[in-house]
């Protein structure tokens, strides 16, 4: 016989919880009301924990060019979501979305890379507040 | 002051009867034992289909705040050591930790129950022998735990911890955390919910901080399909390149 437990209507009645970003919080290294879009040449990936990084060169106005670098999840995650290494290879043209380290260097959270036939993905988890306004 | 013992025994009473039954054709050990070998998703809310990467624990399943008791939110100190600790690789701690969205391994003989978390690769090992918590230990980040079965339910114990963050409820709000005290106890009763998914009951027994123990069920998906890769390596401090903001090695 089926026992009736008050804790099981409450838990029942639980809504999903929000979620939050492993080893750190968003807004530990970055600024999100200073949002970065680049577009240039990857020239390094390090898929490294506890987030990869990769680093893109980006021609300025005046001809000289600035190497930024970009900060995503975990490998682990990215490879549970089906996301692995060759996503990013040194030569390629794409455009990260993002937003700049707290320190302002040329560092960045990067949330979502474009590739040049149009093709999109997210380089950090659903709770990167860049992530969620798309 | 203590609180009142009915009111436990009630609460205690209640988490019991919620792990009543167990679903048929569940894997069982030689000794008749739920078996509860094998690798899992971590604990998600009800309902929870956010590719997030942790769970933190619902507002309105937290217990009522003790009055005059220590806080259970806490302001950032301006000091990033403090305020973002795992940002320099500082532990996750227990049970903030279990709830980080990455893989769990868990494995059982008679005498332990072992849990793997793919992040921070976590470890707890709860001897399941009978043994009372150990009293010569300095407090720690994951406590103390020890186990027993009540039918085909395992009940993790755990105690002695070091004041810490409960979950990472700081991260979707920055001006506060959320934080457990030294008085710590946890109360985790896992089962199998189906063939498939364990139920995860965690109860939050704080008498520094909440007037009575509070739960919350939280599942864990079963993922064969993760034994392929196992848990991967997780080495906080091979590329942790902007701590609290501060670039480094670019």
């Amino acid at each position: 016989m089926r026992t009736i437990c008050p804790l099981a209507f409450i838990a029942a009645a639980l809504m999903a919880a929000p979620l939050a970003q492993a080893h750190h919080s968003f807004a530990a290294e970055f600024d999100i009301n200073k949002p970065v879009k680049v577009t240039g040449v990857v020239t390094k990936l390090e898929w490294q924990n506890p987030h990869i990084w990769y680093y893109v060169d980006v021609k300025n106005d005046d001809g000289s060019v600035t190497n930024w670098a970009f900060s995503g999840s975990s490998p682990i995650q990215l490879m549970r979501r089906g996301i692995r290494k060759n996503v990013l290879e040194p030569g390629m043209i794409i455009t990260v979305e993002g937003s700049r380290a707290k320190d302002g260097s040329n560092n960045a959270g990067g949330s979502k890379v474009t590739f040049q036939d149009g093709r999109s993905v997210f380089t950090t988890v659903a709770d990167d507040p860049n992530e969620k306004k798309n | 002051m203590t609180r009142p013992v009915a009111i436990i025994s009630l609460f205690v009473a209640l988490i019991g009867c919620l792990a009543a039954e167990t679903p048929a054709g569940i894997p069982r050990t030689t000794d008749g034992k739920p078996n509860f070998t094998g690798i899992y998703e971590w604990p998600k809310s009800a309902g929870d289909k956010c590719d997030c990467s942790a769970t933190i624990f619902d507002k309105k399943s937290i217990g009522q705040l003790k009055p005059g008791g220590e806080p259970f939110f806490e302001k950032p100190t301006g000091d990033p050591r403090h305020d973002e600790p795992r940002d320099f690789c500082m532990p996750a701690g227990f049970p903030s930790g279990m709830l980080a969205a990455y893989a769990i391994q868990i494995f059982q003989s008679k005498e332990y129950f072992v849990l793997i978390h793919e992040f921070q690769r976590m470890s707890r090992i709860v001897p399941l022998d009978g043994r009372k918590h150990r009293e010569e230990l300095e407090p720690s980040f994951y406590g103390d735990p020890v186990g027993h079965w009540e039918g085909d339910t395992l009940v993790i114990e755990t105690t002695n911890f070091k004041r810490w963050s409960l979950d990472d409820h700081f991260y979707m709000n920055p001006n506060e955390s959320r934080m457990h005290s030294d008085a710590l106890r946890t109360i985790e009763h896992i089962r199998w919910k189906d063939a498939k998914t364990l139920s995860y009951l965690l109860t939050i027994d704080d008498p520094k901080i909440f007037s009575a123990p509070w739960s919350q069920e939280f599942t864990m998906k079963a993922r064969p399909d993760w034994d392929s890769t196992g848990l991967m390596e997780y080495e906080c401090q091979e590329n942790n390149r902007c701590p609290a903001g501060h670039c480094q090695g670019h």
